[in-house]
Parts: structure tokens; sequence; C-alpha cells
């Protein structure tokens, strides 16, 4: 079955047409059919939620870490290249498994808000209640902006392709002016010691974290910043050209993820699984 | 085969022995200074002359400490070199905040360049109480590719409520910020909403309708047309133009609403080190060794005062544990209130001989380091270390009171008990 495009029904095997069908009247299923379907489908968006809200997060924590985790590590050229980078990934995963089995144009949207769910729980529960940190200092990145744009761009193109060149460039571009809105503030110079210093540099420099240094900061390195305040839409641009292999990769790897392969069942497989072949 | 009651019992005998380490457990009140292995506590950095100005503060009441440092010159080849280091406060979270930081006088909110073996650093933290409690504090040294290097830790008791703490802010634009706690958080909620919401009316204009087995019927039959509308595909492209719309929109309103920004603020500072003292006394190890079941450091040492006063041995530091000559001139105010005690040991520090040191005079002098505190603080790891040496700062002071230090080291030889 291609899954990619979108087909059009023809012949026999799109049985015959009415112009007021529904998803429910094509199904076949019967009312009660159709009333289970729905508690079913409850029990898996719950599970989903779960499920991908953990995923996603230790996957952010993982690979982006405390340029998503801290405010005093998202600067102009490593934030907005990184983050959308490894931030496509899942809902690119999720686009693919979503617009594969069920044509839903959803699947990054739900990447992205299970993210925005987990750090809504994670950031308040361990750093203010639990180690007293304050929220601003670790404040995430959201990506809901570039993941709705990533579904609409799917639900135009139909096509895996067109959406990850398109779509995974919109999406990593779209990361840094969608987030800056909530960070401008945390840019503001102060003077300190006579030195001068953004309020995000105070913050991270006010509330001690004993174990993190202030060299271990990756941040503002390199000549990028020849481009002077450009640095951050090269960022973006290249954010977005690299997102356009990521989301076409993790399209197919989530499709692979969600796929049920088997094993023949010959005499080899059967003594593997503690069966006897001549019974 | 395991039966369900094996199972059971097996899972229960497990939770137990769970429950009983847990109760056995004891409460970790300080930062694990004693795991780190004695080379890099007694051969890298030696804090001297620490002091707190207050024990208890209350909320938003400020304290110093302010401290000097010596970079050992027997720097161990294990630890990186302090190309890139960083002065910070260890402490339990933000218990405290830190206001202002100095090395020799300089700020020292970013990383200090190339600091120099041998050489004396003199630094100052002002910290201010924030969360009530009694919290474990140091002073801290980090250093890149090597990690913390902590100094002596004194407990500070902070009194107060949580919730009166404030540190306010003035911008550069002369902004008076209230308090920097909460600073910027309402409108990063605001608009985390205006995302959230927007991913909200997306995924219900999905979720509303048949969501997955009638779908992927539909879709196995064939019939996609069903699946999505010109409807679906409208409803999609306004929302994607408004979020590009809000995007922009929002960047553009920023941008206008804070005009002067500047980037985070990174890079190293340079800072010359104190100006080196004149070493008066030359101090050159002989022999040292270290008795396992006494629990004594023995060192033989050959020294010579080059200086026009007499000198006497004062006190031999390492580790920020302190063994002081008792009998030595001004002995009484060596250690000061506000030291840590149970980094000061208490039998002291016993010579071979208690003649001063004359001006122009060699002598070989032998003194002993012997105190509990080795094992408790678990500088004694000869089985394990790999180049088994020590290292230290000894003090000396001459009858004007002028103190003299220099630094000491070589290979130690352990005493074990014999089997």
């Amino acid at each position: 079955m291609n899954t990619e495009t979108l087909h059009h029904p023809s012949g026999a095997a799109a049985g015959s047409t009415h112009a007021h069908d529904t998803v429910e009247s094509v199904s076949g299923l019967s009312p009660k059919a159709l009333h289970f379907s729905r508690i079913f489908e409850l029990f898996v968006v719950a599970a989903i939620i779960m499920l991908f809200a953990g995923a996603i997060h230790l996957h952010v924590l993982l690979l982006a870490g405390d340029w998503d985790m801290f405010l005093d590590w998202k600067d102009r050229q490593y934030w907005p290249l990184l983050s959308p980078v490894v931030m496509i990934m899942f809902p690119a995963a999720l686009q693919g498994i979503f617009w594969t089995y069920f044509r839903l144009p959803i699947g990054a949207t739900v990447g992205a808000t299970c993210l925005m769910l987990a750090v809504s729980i994670s950031r308040p529960a361990s750093f203010m209640w639990w180690t007293d940190y304050p929220l601003n200092l670790v404040l995430p990145a959201q990506m809901i902006a570039g993941a709705i744009v990533l579904d609409v761009f799917l639900l135009v193109f139909r096509n895996a392709l067109f959406t990850a060149v398109f779509g995974g460039f919109a999406f990593a571009f779209l990361f840094y002016p969608s987030n800056y809105a909530i960070f401008a503030p945390f840019y503001v110079p102060v003077s300190h010691q006579g030195m001068m210093a953004s309020m995000a540099d105070l913050i991270g420099y006010v509330y001690p974290r004993s174990a993190t240094p202030e060299y271990i900061r990756i941040i503002e390195r390199g000549t990028l910043r020849t481009f002077g305040d450009s640095a951050s839409w090269v960022s973006a641009l290249f954010g977005g050209f690299i997102c356009i292999f990521m989301h076409y990769a993790w399209w197919y790897l989530g499709i692979a993820m969600s796929s049920m392969k088997f094993l023949p069942n010959n005499k080899k497989v059967m003594a593997m699984m503690g069966t006897k072949a001549d019974a | 085969m395991y039966s369900i009651q094996k199972i059971i019992k097996l899972f229960a005998l497990c939770l137990g022995v769970l429950l009983l380490s847990g109760a056995a457990t004891e409460l970790a009140w300080a930062h694990g200074e004693r795991s780190q292995e004695p080379y890099l506590r007694t051969r890298t950095v030696q804090y001297y002359d620490v002091h707190y100005d207050k024990q208890t503060v209350k909320v938003n009441e400020e304290f110093t400490l302010v401290g000097r440092f010596r970079l050992m010159e027997d720097w161990p080849d294990a630890v990186s070199l302090p190309e890139t280091v960083f002065l910070s406060a260890y402490s339990p979270g933000p218990m405290i905040t830190r206001v202002e930081s100095y090395l020799n006088g300089m700020p020292a909110r970013q990383s200090f360049s190339k600091l120099e073996l041998g050489r004396d650093y003199e630094f100052k933290l002002v910290m201010k109480g924030r969360v009530p409690g009694r919290h474990h504090i140091h002073p801290l040294l980090s250093i890149k590719g090597s990690g913390p290097l902590v100094g002596p830790g004194q407990w500070i008791e902070v009194t107060g409520n949580k919730a009166d703490y404030v540190l306010p802010v003035t911008t550069m634009n002369g902004v008076q910020i209230d308090n920097l706690e909460f600073y910027g958080i309402s409108r990063a909620l605001k608009w985390y909403g205006v995302w959230i919401a927007l991913a909200a009316f997306w995924l219900l204009f999905w979720l509303v309708r048949p969501l997955l087995l009638p779908r992927w019927i539909a879709l196995n039959k064939g019939r996609e047309d069903v699946l999505i509308s010109t409807t679906d595909i409208t409803v999609g492209v306004i929302l994607g133009v408004v979020v590009v719309a809000i995007s922009f929109g929002g960047y553009i309103y920023a941008k206008q609403e804070y005009p002067y920004v500047v980037p985070l603020q990174a890079g190293t500072n340079k800072v010359e080190p104190l100006p080196k003292t004149k070493g008066d006394v030359e101090v050159k190890v002989l022999k040292a060794n270290y008795d396992v079941p006494g629990r004594a450091m023995h060192v033989t040492a050959r020294m010579t005062n080059h200086g026009n006063e007499p000198v006497t041995i004062l006190e031999f530091a390492t580790a920020n544990l302190r063994f002081v000559n008792q009998q030595g001139p001004g002995a009484d105010k060596a250690v000061s209130a506000d030291y840590p005690r149970d980094l000061v040991a208490r039998g002291g520090l016993g010579l071979s001989d208690q003649k001063p040191l004359m001006p122009g005079e060699t002598r070989d002098i032998k003194f002993e380091a012997s105190d509990a505190l080795w094992e408790v603080e678990r500088l004694v790891s000869f089985l394990t270390d790999v180049d088994s040496k020590f290292g230290g700062l000894l003090f000396f002071m001459d009858k004007s009171g002028k103190r003299v230090l220099t630094e000491i080291g070589g290979p130690i030889l352990p005493t074990f008990t014999a089997l």
C-alpha cells in the first residue's frame, strides 16, 4: 500500500462512492461497534499522551539538554539551531504514523503538545517545588507553532517528501521568532559589578547551580557572530536545512517502529521459542 | 518451575530489603567533598585565610565569604591545568543567592582563563539568605576538565520566611524590576497559553470526529475522500497562516517592546595573581611517611631561613585541614572563630624541635600531623593512589607576627600494620 500520497478511489477497489458518505458509513461499523471504538480511542489517546509526553521529554532532555533547560543557555547561535533539530524527531515520527495509518494530519502537534504538557509538570515540580529554583531560570521553549505549520503542510501536500522539504524547514525557521516573544525580556541589558549582562545571565548567576560552572555553557562560540545581529536567522536557516533531512528520516523511522514483523514459523524459530518442532 | 507463591515471597523479600536499606540510610547534608580523591584535595587548590562574616542571617540579609587559595606548583598530572576556572559558592541549591563575587578584586560573574600555578589568589563572595534552614556553604573553584574543588564548608543558618525574599534590579534602560525571582514569568505563561490554545483547537478539530478504527477501515477500503475534506484543508491553511502571523507578529512586537537587547555574555576574563611573596623560608622534604594505624603523617624537611628574623613553624594545612603548632607564636589566634571546627586537628602539629629557625640557618626538622581527621576526611588512599604523594602549605611566623607560607610536598610512604 502506498501510504505517502492520497489515493483517489477508482474502480472496484474503491467500491461505490456517494456524495454523502461519512467515515462512519464507509467503515461499515454498527452503532454499537462505533460506540466501543470511541471508548477504545479514548484509551488510546490517554496512552499516547502519557507515553509520548514521557518519551519526548526524555528525548529533549538528553539531546537538547541545557539549551532547553536553562535560560542562560538560550543564545543566538546554538539554541535556534539545536533545539528544533532535536525537537522535530518525535513529531516527524508521530506524523508518519498518524498519516500512514489514519490520514490524520496531527502527529506533529500531538508531539509538541505532549512535550509542552511534560515540561509544564516537570519544570515547576523539579525546579520550583523540589529544589527552590525560580521558574524563570527554567522556562522551556515551545515548538507548537512549528508543529502546527508542519501538520498543515502535510495536510496540503499529502506527501512525506514535500512535507519534509517545506514543513521541516518551516518548523525550524519558525522556532526562533515564535519563541522570541517569550524570551525577549531576558535579553534586556543590566549592569552588574561594572560589567554588562543580560537578564538571563544575571538570573543564571544569582541562583547558584553548584555543579554547573559558567564556562560549561556552550553559547555564542565560533565566528557566526560575524553576521552581527543576524546570527539567529542564520542559525534558524541552517536549522531548517537540517530539519528537512531529520524529518524525512524520522518519518520513516516512525513507520518502521509501528510496523509488525513476523518471523517465519519454521523449525528453528519454534525451537528458539521452546516449542517442539515435531509436536 | 516457579509457583506464584514463590514469586510473591521473593517479591516480598526484595521489598523488605529495600525498606530496611531505606530505613538505615542517613540524610546527606554536605556535598560529598570527602569522596574526592586525596590527590585532588591535597595537591591542587589549597584554601587558606577563609572567613565567613556571619553564620546566621535573615532572609534578604547579605553575608560575605572571603579567603585566599594557592594553586599548587606540584599539580597532579591527572588533573587539568587551571586554564579555565569559575569561582562560586557550593550550596545545596539556591538556598542562598549570589549577589557579587570577585577574584583578586575583579568581578567573577564570568569564568577566568589561565590561572598560574604556584601563585595565590584572593576571593570574595557576597551572598544573600533566601530559603530558611541550615545550609552547608563552601567556596568553590571549578576547573574545566577537572570539576569542582571545594574550600572549607561552614553551616549558615538562614531565618525568616522565603516568601519575603526579593531581589530588585534596575535595567540599563532605567526600568525598575521589583523582584528578579518572578521576572518575565507571567508574560511567558501568557504566550504558552496562546500556543496551547491553538494546538488544542487543531487537535480537538480532529479528535471530535471518528479517530482511529473507522478511519483505518475507510483508508483500507480506498475511501480517502471521506477522511479529509475541503473544509479540513481550508481550516488548516487558515490556522497555518494565523500561526505564522502570530509568530512573526509577536517577534516584531517584542522587538519594538524591547529595542535594546544584548546577546548572552560569554567569554573569559584574565586576572593577575597576587604579588609573589618573598620566599623567606626554603623547605625541602627529605622524608615523609604516613602511619596508617597511628593516623599520623611524619615529615622530615630541611628548612633554611633566608629572612632577617627568626621564624617558627606555626601550621601545616592541607585539604582544608589545619594542624596548628600549639606552642608556636600566635597559635591562639591562628584559627579564627568562624573557621569550621571539624576541620581543625585537635592534636595540632608536633615538632621535633621548637627552637626558632634563625636567619641564615639550615636545619632538619621533623613534624608530625596526627589526627583521626586523616581517616574521617578520607585523605588516606595509598592503596589506590597512582602517585603516592602529598602536598600542603607550611606556615611560619616571626616574632613581629609576620607570616610566611611555603608550599611543601613530595612522595610519601605508608606504614601499614604488620601482618
